[in-house]
């Protein structure tokens, strides 16, 4: 910065002035301009930091969370469970159908919404009330930390968020390095079970398995989330099964494969249970979700070595 | 007063090859029967001489004008038909139904006035029915059902009557109420014809006798030269007595 | 007899008006009568403003056109196949409207290609269905519920295979818009004026459709013109179903039992019924949809439920003391 001790030059102080003045008087359009690309490829941008936000999926709030904004959360929707702070703030709704007149009487400055989750009409009306809608829908891991980064930028929390944003970059690398080039786990990783739902190479979780050095056998699937049967699973003979379930605890999705001896990852015992919010939300907690993935499909790979 | 005649019409009845060309003429103050064994297309005939069904060929004329080329609302002022089969459409009470009467006569965006209640009432009175003007009409007897057709013609107050077996269902005293009221329909002016199974109906209540043949043929006339046993005989396929009572034939089914 | 039209009318109407400020006042915020008309007449807080105005009257006001639409149609529909238990879904209407929906819904596309594509689906099958069931002598009112009732049962297999294929996350979408749902209609005047313009050009036709209903014989012999007449109700019915279901989606209940039950209640007089549909199905649905919002928000129920387990036992109750 400039130093003003030096007395001498009063007309450089004066030049100083007047500049800083200047700069006073035209700066403020673009200092406070907060502008950031939503994943709709759409500019949103706000005159001041979003203080009233309104998170339109559970995702959503845990982003807005991780992005240092969370003290500026005042609208969310059911099953917006992580923070746990998230519980205590007024829902408007759930993200199929939202109570739009609750949610306007929160007056909220800022929305955010999922592409693909939210019903369009609902938000068009909003933007036709005139509030700024920012969609996200994250779609890889670099989708997930830049989410991150816009979210702190429009909530005026840059650095907490860059810190989050950085720190998962560096995680999922070093995970990515550690395992992606171990020997490939032939994996199946179910996303319910009835109907039986699996994931494509596209789907984050897709793009998890592949980070720890697993073979989705489902990768090659047209449909992000394509529904199978148990046939297909057996034809496709995974070395280990990974499932979510219902709730944090449930693991009865994977005594279901106990009755298929013959399937690899029955005989070999890699029934592995990952706790699906841990994993099939696109947040910061994907890392202790990839984490855990990791270490499941090493124990697979163990036993084959001891066999 | 109207005069519905035909032109050499022949009647489209499936199946049939053709028939005789009727050339009838149901003028004011007669009272056509027309007569014939099931089948013979005595409905058809009252059908397409009301302008609901095509002929064959030939043509109907109402006052000298093709029906076809009427107005229909014209037509309705002046023809009324009661239908033989009751065809049950949405509920409505008997005063509703006899209301209908005066459709032909109303326009569109009028409602119908006192006069047209008296009708109604009236009409009803005269077959009746008048102590069941708010019964739905679905929860009648066959015989109410049949008076409160005839009422609704009635409201209608056409010129010409066409009739399908107007007296089924019903019992002796009401017959002949209906019969007779056909006669006074005649004696005012109007026109009438009717369908008739009961020959001594016809022999009691007609001044004129259509008689229709299965195979088409038909033949027409005044009543006394129409009513002879060789002619019912043959038409009926069933040997027949006559007696004379009261200045009208009977006619008897008898074994032979 | 203009007092006999008259009575009814007017105590519908007050209904009516009741139902809408019910519909204004309540939601999430409780907004009393003072406040809404004042906030009609341009004043009041801003807050409020949007609510009431953006939000809780385009709605409310859909809500009634769609009601008066649906049960208009549905009377129309049970005079035009004489049979008290048509609705005016029942010739297949709605399942083509659905399908159009559907397939816009899966193409990713926003709120207006939805509706249009719903009209669009609509006007396919009612042609479909005309045409089809145009036999040898024209068609007759079994022919045409036989082929509708086909049609529809192929709409409804195609729009289960449509919904077993699209993604996981748009399934909501569908279905809620399969169940009825008016949380997003936007404009209500199409379907309003709608219903106004129809009421108007059917009351002078009211007595011909009674003369109608009688039975088709019975009409052509006291000069009414039938196939042009039936013509003209099929013809009207579809297009007021296609405008509620493109509003709202397929909402049920409202066109089978409100006419029944005004029938019950008022007689069988069309000049009568038809108007009273109008404000009689409106005013069930905008009750019907200030509940669903309200129940048990902020989840948002599909009106369709609540049309159901208000209309059924309503009508059941009356059935019973009408014998």
């Amino acid at each position: 910065m400039f130093t003003l001790a030096n007395k001498k030059s009063g007309l450089a102080r004066g030049a100083l002035g007047l500049a800083l003045l200047l700069m006073a008087t035209v700066a403020p359009a673009n200092d406070q301009s907060r502008c950031a690309v939503d994943d709709r490829d759409r500019e949103v941008c706000l005159h001041n930091a979003a203080q009233r936000i309104a998170t339109l999926s559970p995702g959503a709030t845990e982003l807005t969370y991780a992005a240092g904004a969370g003290n500026q959360v005042v609208a969310v929707v059911s099953y917006s469970d992580y923070p746990p702070e998230a519980k205590q703030v007024a829902s408007v709704g759930s993200h199929t159908r939202i109570d739009l007149e609750k949610l306007v009487g929160l007056a909220p400055d800022l929305v955010i919404g999922w592409v693909t989750g939210n019903p369009a009409e609902q938000l068009e009306t909003l933007e036709a009330l005139g509030m700024p809608v920012f969609y996200i829908e994250p779609r890889d891991m670099d989708g997930v930390a830049s989410a991150i980064e816009r979210l702190a930028r429009l909530a005026g929390t840059e650095a907490a968020g860059q810190a989050v944003a950085d720190n998962f970059r560096t995680t999922m690398n070093d995970l990515e390095e550690r395992y992606r080039d171990r020997e490939p786990v032939p994996t199946f990783y179910q996303v319910w079970d009835e109907p039986l739902m699996s994931v494509n190479d596209q789907h984050l979780i897709g793009q998890v398995v592949e980070i720890c050095g697993g073979k989705n056998v489902f990768g090659e699937q047209a449909r992000l989330v394509p529904r199978i049967d148990d046939e297909a699973v057996l034809a496709a003979n995974p070395e280990a099964i990974i499932a979510g379930g219902m709730g944090e605890e449930n693991r009865h999705w994977l005594t279901h494969w106990e009755q298929y001896s013959n399937l690899k990852a029955v005989a070999e015992d890699n029934l592995f249970f990952v706790p699906p919010s841990l994993i099939q939300r696109p947040t910061p907690r994907l890392m202790e979700g990839t984490q855990l993935l990791c270490e499941k499909l090493d124990i697979a790979r163990q036993k084959r070595e001891r066999s | 007063m109207s005069v519905l005649a035909t032109r050499d019409l022949i009647i489209e009845v499936p199946g049939r090859e053709g028939g005789t060309p009727l050339n009838i003429a149901i003028e004011p103050g007669q009272v056509w029967g027309v007569l014939g064994p099931n089948g013979a297309g005595k409905t058809t005939l009252l059908h397409t001489l009301a302008g609901l069904q095509a002929p064959r060929s030939g043509s109907v004329q109402l006052n000298d004008l093709a029906l076809g080329q009427l107005r229909r609302r014209h037509v309705a002022q002046r023809l009324g038909l009661v239908f033989q089969d009751r065809q049950d459409g949405f509920p409505a009470t008997v005063l509703e139904t006899a209301l209908i009467g005066r459709h032909p006569y109303l326009s569109p965006w009028q409602m119908e006035g006192a006069d047209d209640y008296a009708r109604a009432e009236g009409a009803l009175e005269r077959l009746d029915v008048a102590h069941l003007r708010n019964r739905l009409v679905s929860t009648l007897s066959g015989g109410e059902r049949q008076r409160v057709a005839i009422a609704t013609v009635l409201t209608q107050a056409p010129n010409v009557w066409l009739a399908d077996e107007p007296t089924n269902h019903l019992d002796l005293h009401h017959q002949s109420a209906v019969m007779a009221l056909m006669g006074e329909q005649a004696a005012q002016g109007q026109a009438v014809i009717m369908c008739l199974h009961d020959l001594n109906l016809a022999a009691r209540w007609c001044d004129h006798v259509l008689l229709l043949y299965p195979n088409g043929e038909a033949c027409w006339g005044p009543r006394d030269s129409m009513l002879v046993p060789s002619a019912l005989e043959s038409l009926y396929r069933q040997k027949l007595a006559v007696v004379e009572v009261d200045g009208a034939p009977v006619f008897v089914p008898i074994k032979g | 007899m203009l007092v006999r039209l008259g009575l009814p009318l007017s105590l519908l109407l007050l209904a009516a008006l009741a139902a809408l400020l019910l519909a204004l006042g309540v939601g999430s915020a409780q907004i009393s009568p003072a406040q809404i008309w004042d906030l009609l007449q341009g004043e009041g807080d801003a807050l409020a403003r949007t609510m009431v105005m953006e939000l809780r009257l385009p709605r409310a006001l859909s809500a009634f056109a769609v009601g008066g639409l649906l049960a208009v149609a549905g009377a129309l529909m049970q005079v035009l196949l004489r049979n008290p238990l048509a609705d005016p879904y029942v010739l297949g209407l709605s399942g083509g409207a659905s399908i159009g929906a559907l397939a816009a819904m899966l193409g990713g596309l926003g709120g207006l290609a939805i509706s249009s594509s719903a009209f669009g689906g609509a006007l396919f099958s009612t042609f479909l269905v005309f045409g089809l069931a145009h036999g040898s002598g024209g068609w007759t009112p079994s022919r045409l519920l036989l082929t509708g009732v086909v049609v529809a049962a192929g709409w409804g297999a195609v729009i289960t295979l449509m919904l077993a294929l699209s993604p996981a996350e748009r399934l909501p979408g569908m279905l809620y818009w399969l169940m009825g749902d008016l949380s997003y209609s936007r404009t209500p005047w199409p379907p309003l004026l709608l219903l106004l313009a129809t009421c108007v050009v059917l009351i002078p036709l009211g007595r011909s459709l009674n003369v109608l209903a009688r039975g088709p014989q019975q009409a052509a012999a006291l000069g009414v013109a039938v196939r042009p007449l039936e013509w003209c109700i099929y013809v009207a019915a579809s297009l007021l179903t296609a405008a509620a279901v493109t509003t709202a989606g397929s909402i049920g209940f409202v066109g089978l039992v409100v006419p029944h039950m005004l029938r019950l209640l008022l007689g069988n007089d069309q000049r009568l019924i038809l108007p009273a549909c109008a404000l009689a199905g409106g005013t069930l649905l905008v009750l019907a949809d200030t509940l669903a919002r309200t129940m048990i928000a902020p989840e948002q129920l599909p009106v369709g439920v609540i049309t159901a387990l208000l209309g059924v036992p309503t009508f059941l109750f009356l059935l019973y003391r009408s014998r």
